[in-house]
């Protein structure tokens, strides 16, 4: 289920739907972490993120935000995500493979995710999440 | 343009108390009848927010570059009173310190016959775009003294010259770092990247000075008319990314415990005087300080690429100045006829202190400080200097840079980066870039024009302008 990117003058705006909280943040982490690092194969690197936060939006910008650290600090290319949500509690698989430059550069680094613009609303049966992140 | 906005005078319009609730104070932005057509409404709305905050003093301010960006609009300025008053990450953004220096050589156009090789060099030599590292590796001593130390740090460790320290603003240190406040997480991704210019608006350009407009001024600042000079624009890469995320999420909890209401949850923000406040501003001050080490780094990868490249000496290309565009300062000015102590966010917005300001260093009393504005890729920067007029005005503060009117987005749909390259090249100009992409995402045409930014801070006489600069060569992030 592809993500939108939508027209934003300073930064980028994602929209993305899921038929699950938990579909959804999955395309969320797959529309951050393509934009930094583009042609991503999962393929051996595995890491588990755990986040608790106070309500949903907090629990997507720190998910978002755990993912753009894994992705500098240890010089990942992300592109596969399993998420489980249980109230306010998340833990994910993130499934990808070590950044080389030959193959995921040329992306757009984001550094961080805003809460200005970040909304979580459904739609018929959909969830649907948008998010703002600073480029 | 929204309902209620007044104007005041040719270029200075007001938001009035109650265009949105709770507003402690009007909101005034900076504008040409030319700029005002891009002004998006949700700007507006951004500037009015920021006059909600406790503390605040006087007006929220937007700079002729304003534009819709997250927590305050680009381009803004509020200063809050250091007793009452709050602060916030989202007054100074991710990029902590993200800011702009400019490098003078005594190299004339017509000394750079192999200008391709040079951009090459350059681009081999700073490491450029997402995923890049540097070769230095930091230990956890260094890194700690380079966050208290800032621009000294890399002069010290033989990245520069001590005329460097003096050409850069707070002399490349803020007081009041505090590195308990900087994550392991920050740090951890602090360590591979000092040294490195990173992606997106970031930049290091070869300019030539195609005129100079204040001829005592630009003597002072070291640039004469055909000289080369070099921008690089960058800021604290993902040391700061992390430490405006971890505060964000701590002073979040902080604005329920002191009960401030707020319009938008990116301006979080606790008094400047509660345990959180005073841990966002050591953490972010020390951010800033990485930030200064990073493009005095960067300054000597430069210097060294032009040493070998045309066999001139390494001090033969001073620093003009660095200047911070994002970032949160203790200050004094006089409000009303008093003096007052405050808290000045500047969020994409330049300091443009004017003459005799006690701050500055005194070969910059008569002039008041450089201020340099970078255009978009393929558009002149422009190198000014401060006034009294921004110190009554604007709390010492002008514009920062062209301001985007066009998504990336659309940038991509609109133009290739292919076409971009070749259109540039045709005027003169070298692009190298990690991708077409990036190219295209910052095209001469999705900025505002910088000319007009610039000429409207003349204008209002929030800086006065000294120098024009136009790129011969561009490296992108």
């Amino acid at each position: 289920m592809p993500y939108e990117v939508l027209d934003h003058t300073a930064d980028v705006k994602f929209r993305v739907r899921g038929r699950t909280l938990a579909e959804a943040f999955e395309e969320a982490a797959r529309a951050v972490c393509e934009t930094m690092a583009p042609n991503c194969t999962p393929e051996g690197v595995v890491r588990r993120v755990e986040v608790e936060a106070a309500d949903t939006e907090s629990l997507l910008a720190d998910f978002l935000s755990e993912l753009l650290y894994l992705s500098d600090a240890e010089s990942i290319a992300f592109c596969s995500f399993e998420v489980e949500i249980l109230g306010n509690r998340l833990t994910a698989l993130c499934r990808g493979e070590e950044f080389r430059r030959e193959k995921h550069g040329g992306g757009a680094e984001i550094k961080g995710i805003s809460y200005s613009g970040l909304s979580i609303y459904r739609e018929g049966e959909s969830y649907i999440l948008e998010i703002i992140a600073d480029v | 343009m929204g309902d209620g906005v007044k104007r005041i005078t040719d270029y200075e319009w007001e938001v009035p108390v109650g265009f949105t609730p709770g507003m402690r104070v009007p909101g005034r932005f900076f504008l040409s009848e030319a700029l005002r057509k891009s002004l998006e409404s949700g700007a507006i709305q951004q500037l009015a927010n920021v006059a909600t905050m406790p503390g605040i003093v006087k007006y929220a301010l937007a700079m002729p570059d304003i534009h819709w960006g997250y927590g305050f609009p680009i381009g803004g300025v509020a200063a809050f009173d250091i007793s009452t008053g709050v602060i916030s990450p989202g007054g100074v953004g991710f990029d902590i310190n993200c800011g702009v220096r400019l490098l003078a050589t005594p190299l004339s156009v017509q000394d750079l016959k192999n200008r391709r090789e040079l951009v090459e060099r350059l681009y081999q030599a700073v490491p450029t775009g997402v995923g890049a590292k540097a070769d230095l590796r930091l230990s956890g001593r260094e890194l700690e003294e380079m966050m208290l130390a800032g621009a000294r740090w890399a002069v010290d460790h033989g990245y520069g010259v001590p005329g460097d320290i003096a050409r850069c603003e707070e002399q490349g240190a803020m007081k009041g770092a505090d590195t308990a406040s900087v994550s392991q997480k920050a740090r951890q991704r602090g360590f591979p990247q000092s040294g490195t210019l990173g992606s997106g608006n970031h930049f290091l350009e070869i300019q030539e000075v195609k005129e100079i407009y204040d001829q005592k001024a630009a003597s002072l600042f070291g640039v004469s008319r055909g000289q080369v000079a070099v921008m690089i624009h960058c800021g604290s890469r993902g040391l700061g990314h992390q430490v405006c995320t971890d505060h964000l999420r701590n002073l979040e909890a902080a604005t329920k415990k002191y009960g401030i209401q707020l319009p938008d949850r990116q301006l979080a923000c606790a008094p400047i005087t509660s345990p959180e406040g005073k841990a966002y501003f050591g953490g972010m001050a020390a951010a800033a300080n990485y930030a200064w080490a990073n493009r005095q780094m960067i300054t000597d990868m430069t210097r060294k690429v032009l040493v070998k490249l045309y066999g001139i000496k390494y001090e033969q290309m001073p620093l003009v100045y660095d200047v911070a565009h994002n970032v949160a300062k203790m200050e004094v000015h006089r409000v009303d006829g008093k003096e007052v102590q405050v808290c000045v966010h500047r969020k994409g917005a330049t300091r443009a202190f004017g003459p005799g300001s006690p701050d500055l260093p005194s070969e910059f009393a008569e002039t008041g400080q450089p201020v340099i504005i970078p255009g978009s890729m393929g558009t002149p920067s422009f190198l000014l200097c401060g006034t009294a007029i921004a110190m009554e005005k604007t709390f010492g503060s002008t514009c920062h840079g062209a301001g985007r009117v066009t998504s990336r987005t659309q940038a991509k749909k609109d133009v290739r980066g292919r076409d971009i390259r070749d259109q540039l090249a045709r005027e003169g100009i070298i692009v190298r870039a990690p991708s077409e992409a990036s190219i295209a995402e910052e095209a001469p045409q999705v900025y505002k024009p910088s000319e007009e930014v610039v000429r409207v801070v003349d204008a209002l006489g929030i800086s006065r302008l000294v120098a024009k600069l136009v790129p011969l060569g561009v490296i992108k992030g």
